[in-house]
């Protein structure tokens, strides 16, 4: 999934500002050089999201969007990007759909990768066996307050890459990136073979020329949202751009 | 501990939460082995609280249905005016063994707030307060309670403004703030070990029920009533009286009628339907997306999308009955017990009571029915006044923000000037 380079992940949210404006910016971020791009399914009480994101769900949900229409963007871009698109959302949102039933739809889409940051991997909801052989990695979302044992045991579980959060928090942009982040990371690196892509907080060209050497890439979600209800696509781009 | 309820519950949370849920069970394992700790609970229950709360025979109730003899359990007397406060000091010595400096809470009515707020107080810790800003609105009096008590209230401005977005932004500050501060999660529900811990303390309920029962009438009652919201009174009620024939009732919200954003009725009006959200595994009223719905209660306590595992547990199991009672049976049921026993309820536990006099008339003689009235009336004024008494009550709000100001708050009044949301009194 990752290929042999810094990798940046860029986040919507799905229908975010309205269906057609969500499809071109995924089409721009692939076009500006992101390596995969994370397609927020929006849901009504995100747990794990900050103002912005949150935001941006609530909005997209006052549009109407269903589980449906995500599936819809997905198959629509599926052709026209070249990159791997995940969906990420919270575990109600497939719960209800039926787990098979939505593993089976991100499939039919072109779905490459889910992340269910409200999943640990021992409750009792084992999604992680029903994505096994379909081509769709479940990517584990992990955090530095962790017990190595745990942490061992939750990266065991992830395939294509690990995700990681740089502070113990919200979503959201940060002036600085921690250096106990930092030291996660290179932890993090010592216990996994695979490419390790660091989000939370990330929002300056800057702050990802800090992770370069450290993590395999960058996860860059609240930033670009912010960017484009400041200045557009174009901002997006151009931001996008800067970073490669 | 077991973190289910047959096949509710769970700890849906992500990652970073973990660590903060595994201080707690520890925490909580260690502590209700010691001596010491129960100790310490019961000297602030029988002391702080006002435990035992009576449990009151209410004669001219019983003589007006002409059923079932119906005792109250008037856990409207406990100190901060309902159930609350029990869980919230248990908790709170929880908070202290583990070191915490703060204690965060979510809020509906206000009740579970105020209960926090003065813990937090006793024990000398700082307090946050999150509440939607439609409760704040209809829940003035505990929001000024809240704030005289030296807690933070933070106004909650997304989604539906009520409690859910409450229990949502109590979990994100702690998400920031795991090191020094506490969530006191106010109802039987959230990620294990919460819905355990709340119950436990709140268990207290029932446990004393069957004990004035015995010493009143040498038996256990048939019926027990209490409403559910989240569900911590009614588990509390319930929980003692589980492994015997007694019966239960839950009743639910029925709001204004039956149509999603009516009512907060998550068992009694349509069919059920399970989801996983805060953090645990339950039913919830939810549209064919899985986003929660809308919900409307009369009152604010009531108010939320989900319930607590166990109910959602002894529902499938069929070992308690829930049902629902509408906006207006409340106010009426509230009214009348005003008049025939001298006790105003809360709202909430106004449904219960809704329920009882359904119930009760059916009954013989010689069953006995317990409603749980989980608080008191006070808080309710500025919508029982309003839906009961409304031009009387508009004119007193009137006068009362056109007088000239009290001499003696005028200098406070003035440096109030900066906005409501202060947290200046």
């Amino acid at each position: 999934m990752i290929k042999n380079k810094f990798s940046i992940m860029t986040h919507v949210v799905a229908g975010y500002p309205d269906m057609d404006t969500c499809r071109e910016l995924i089409l721009t971020m692939a076009d500006s050089g992101v390596s995969l791009i994370e397609i927020q399914i929006p849901f009504s009480d995100p747990m794990a999201d900050g103002p912005t994101i949150m935001e941006a769900s609530q909005k997209a949900l006052d549009n109407g969007v269903t589980v449906s229409d995500c599936f819809e963007l997905v198959a629509s871009v599926r052709d026209k990007v070249n990159i791997p698109l995940l969906f990420m959302s919270y575990v109600n949102i497939p719960f209800r759909y039926g787990m098979e039933a939505f593993v089976k739809e991100c499939s039919r889409v072109g779905i490459d990768g889910l992340i269910i940051p409200d999943v640990p991997f021992d409750e009792r909801l084992d999604y992680v066996s029903l994505v096994k052989g379909k081509g769709i990695c479940p990517i584990q979302v992990v955090s530095p307050d962790m017990e190595d044992s745990r942490l061992k045991d939750v990266i065991s579980q992830s395939e294509g890459f690990v995700y990681t959060t740089l502070k113990v928090g919200i979503t959201g942009a940060m002036k600085e990136i921690s250096e106990e982040g930092k030291q996660f990371v290179r932890r993090l690196k010592g216990y996994t073979k695979l490419p390790v892509l660091a989000g939370f907080g990330i929002s300056s060209k800057e702050h990802v020329e800090q992770l370069r050497g450290i993590s395999d890439g960058a996860v860059i979600g609240s930033h670009v949202i912010n960017l484009f209800n400041s200045s557009g696509t174009i901002g997006v781009r151009n931001f996008l751009s800067s970073v490669q | 501990m077991n973190s289910y309820f047959g096949q509710f519950g769970g700890r849906f949370v992500p990652e970073m939460l973990i660590p903060a849920l595994d201080e707690l069970e520890k925490c909580y394992e260690a502590s209700i082995k010691e001596e010491g700790f129960h100790a310490e609970l019961a000297n602030l229950f029988n002391n702080y609280v006002g435990r035992p709360s009576p449990l009151y025979y209410a004669e001219n109730l019983t003589k007006m249905l002409g059923g079932a003899k119906v005792y109250l359990k008037l856990e409207s007397l406990n100190h901060t005016g309902a159930h609350k406060i029990n869980n919230a000091v248990g908790q709170a010595l929880l908070a202290k063994r583990m070191g915490k400096k703060y204690l965060i809470a979510e809020t509906g009515a206000g009740q579970h707030g105020v209960a926090t707020a003065t813990v937090a107080a006793k024990v000398g810790m700082k307090c946050k307060v999150f509440m939607g800003e439609v409760d704040i609105k209809r829940q003035y009096p505990n929001v000024f309670s809240m704030k005289l008590l030296g807690a933070e209230v933070v106004s909650v401005k997304y989604g539906t403004r009520t409690l859910k977005d409450a229990v949502n932004a109590a979990f994100k500050y702690w998400i920031e703030n795991l090191d020094d501060t506490y969530y006191l999660l106010g109802s039987a529900l959230g990620p294990h070990p919460y819905p355990t811990i709340v119950r436990d303390f709140q268990s207290v309920i029932g446990k004393e029920i069957r004990q004035q029962m015995e010493d009143k009438e040498g038996r256990m009652p048939d019926v027990c009533i209490a409403c559910v919201g989240g569900g911590s009174n009614a588990i509390g009620m319930f929980s003692d009286f589980i492994n015997d024939g007694v019966r239960l009732i839950g009743v639910e919200a029925g709001g204004t009628g039956n149509k999603i954003g009516e009512h907060a009725a998550r068992l009694s009006v349509g069919t059920p339907t399970e989801g996983i959200v805060q953090g645990y595994r339950s039913y919830f009223l939810q549209n064919e997306d899985g986003q929660l719905s809308d919900t409307h209660s009369i009152s604010a306590g009531l108010d939320y999308a989900g319930i607590g595992p166990e109910h959602a547990y002894l529902h499938k199991a069929k070992r308690v009955e829930y049902v629902s009672v509408s906006d207006q049976e409340t106010l009426d049921a509230f009214k009348l017990l005003s008049l025939t026993e001298g006790i105003i309820p809360a709202l909430e536990s106004s449904h219960a009571v809704a329920y009882a006099l359904k119930e009760a008339p059916k009954l013989s003689k010689d069953k006995i029915v317990v409603v749980n009235i989980s608080g008191r009336g006070d808080k309710d004024i500025f919508i029982t006044a309003k839906a009961l008494d409304n031009d009387n009550w508009k004119k007193f709000l009137t006068n009362e923000t056109i007088s000239p100001p009290d001499p003696l708050s005028t200098s406070r009044s003035t440096q109030n000037k900066e906005g409501e949301d202060k947290n200046v009194i």
